[in-house]
């Protein structure tokens, strides 16, 4: 009976084991990419659960800008040409919203994961002379390669460690929406403002 | 006694551990792809080509049978569940239903699964503990010639088969030639997702001119095309550049990738 006994325990610990194994190779990471079905519409690229840092060396997820419409544009800071024009073009977006400018989030996730850390996005925050309204993000090589691919942003990494990279503003709804995205340096951003103010109205 | 305690379990472990590896559907073989330079199609003038580190490679693309195990396992990918965002109304539309490919297909379980975004293409690579090739790897094992060269150069083998519409019924895999790797169907199958498939920097409308070009595309003006000629490796790069990560299409695949450590 101690026999007996002692292989139903041994059984049961093996099966539990196998359990736990099965269980950990089917979710994990595949199930983390896919938040569940609550607030978040269908379309929301807050879906993506992937985790960022910030300028302020802080783990947010997409869904943290939920709330407020989020101006969103890929940049990488030792870019020499478009990415300080086009983070200009936006400060600009930010200054023509004026008081409701506020009210936006301005977010600038970065290609570079092996050199923007924190501490290099919160220089670049600084010689920029962006305000707090803007969220500079690290994250992983999948995660950035994901978001390009959410937000149709081409980009590839040159042999010298700089980026080949499209130029898009995108304006996000409250819960994630893409709403407009605009291409382009020193673009005409009347529709942009257009759609901003609609979505600070609605 | 002891000694069939000490029997059953040892070959109730071995059942469990068979059971969890093997599954219904047999491990993929993965190649080792050895290191060496690959010059990019597109690329910067005065730039080395491109170090390819050693990595291991898929034998053949994924199966609707394999991926018929990963549906199971993982019901956010099941048609009736999967996101909009992350595959398209297309996906997977030639299964009998979620969890069946179905018997009118049975001449498919062999064949690579295609109608897949993605999205899902890079689930299932994670789910396995690989990764989707980059396209730079993509190529790079792609390029090898084939084993056997009566059959024609790479270039007009793969020239041929763009020519030809697509078959009715897809193939299965090994149905086509073998490279020198020892990978199957490189070309001449399907189209397969890489990783960084939006890499390629083009304009979104063809009519823009070059100032404009400048100012939509950083570095956009110094991309040259490694070789005019290469109008396959050109229609390649186009068809990549032309798709978004939920598009789910009937002539593309996948096959994985894995590190070397």
């Amino acid at each position: 009976m101690k026999k007996f006994f002692l292989l139903t325990v041994i059984g049961s610990i093996l099966f539990t084991a196998c359990n736990n194994n099965s269980k950990s190779a089917f979710t994990g990471e595949i199930e983390s990419n896919v938040a569940p079905v609550g607030t978040i519409p269908e379309q929301s690229i807050y879906n993506l659960t992937d985790t960022f840092t910030t300028d302020q060396n802080q783990t947010v997820r997409l869904s943290d800008f939920a709330g407020k419409p989020t101006v969103m544009v890929m940049i990488f800071t030792h870019c020499d040409y478009a990415c300080p024009r086009l983070t200009a073009d936006v400060k600009e977006l930010e200054e023509k919203l004026g008081k409701n400018g506020d009210k936006v989030n301005f977010v600038l996730p970065s290609f570079d994961s092996e050199r923007d850390f924190p501490k290099q996005l919160a220089k670049y925050k600084h010689d920029m002379k962006l305000d707090d309204n803007f969220t500079l993000l690290h994250g992983s090589d999948d995660a950035m390669r994901t978001l390009s691919v959410l937000l149709n942003v081409q980009y590839q990494k040159n042999q010298d460690g700089n980026f080949s990279h499209s130029n898009v503003i995108s304006v996000l709804d409250a819960s994630g929406n893409l709403i407009f995205q605009k291409e382009g340096i020193q673009a005409n951003h009347e529709e942009t403002m257009k759609k901003l103010n609609e979505l600070l109205k609605g | 006694m002891k000694r069939i305690l000490i029997f059953i379990l040892v070959f109730s472990f071995a059942y469990a551990t068979q059971g969890q590896t093997a599954g219904s559907v047999p491990e993929k073989k993965m190649l080792t792809i050895k290191s060496g330079e690959y010059i990019p199609f597109f690329r910067l003038p005065g730039t080395d080509p491109v170090f390819i580190k050693s990595f291991l490679l898929d034998e053949t693309a994924v199966t609707n049978a394999e991926f018929l195990e990963f549906v199971k396992a993982n019901p956010q990918w099941r048609r009736s569940k999967v996101s909009r965002l992350m595959a398209d109304t297309n996906y997977l539309k030639y299964w009998k239903s979620d969890l069946e490919i179905g018997e009118h297909n049975k001449e498919l379980y062999n064949s690579p699964v295609v109608y897949i975004s993605w999205f899902a293409a890079k689930a299932y690579a994670q789910w396995k503990g690989k990764r989707l090739p980059t396209v730079a790897e993509w190529e790079y094992a792609g390029m090898a010639p084939l084993v056997n060269s009566r059959e024609g150069t790479l270039t007009s083998y793969v020239l041929n088969w763009y020519s030809k519409p697509n078959p009715k019924v897809l193939p299965n895999v090994r149905s086509t030639y073998r490279n020198k790797y020892g990978l199957y169907d490189m070309h001449g199958l399907i189209w397969e997702w890489t990783f960084d498939f939006n890499s390629f920097i083009k304009s979104g409308d063809s009519r823009a001119n070059t100032e404009d070009e400048l100012k939509l595309f950083c570095a956009s003006s110094t991309l040259y095309v490694n070789n005019k000629s290469d109008y396959a490796s050109f229609l390649r790069f186009s068809y990549r550049g032309s798709l978004k990560g939920n598009f789910c299409i009937a002539n593309l695949g996948f096959r994985c990738a894995k590190d070397i450590n």
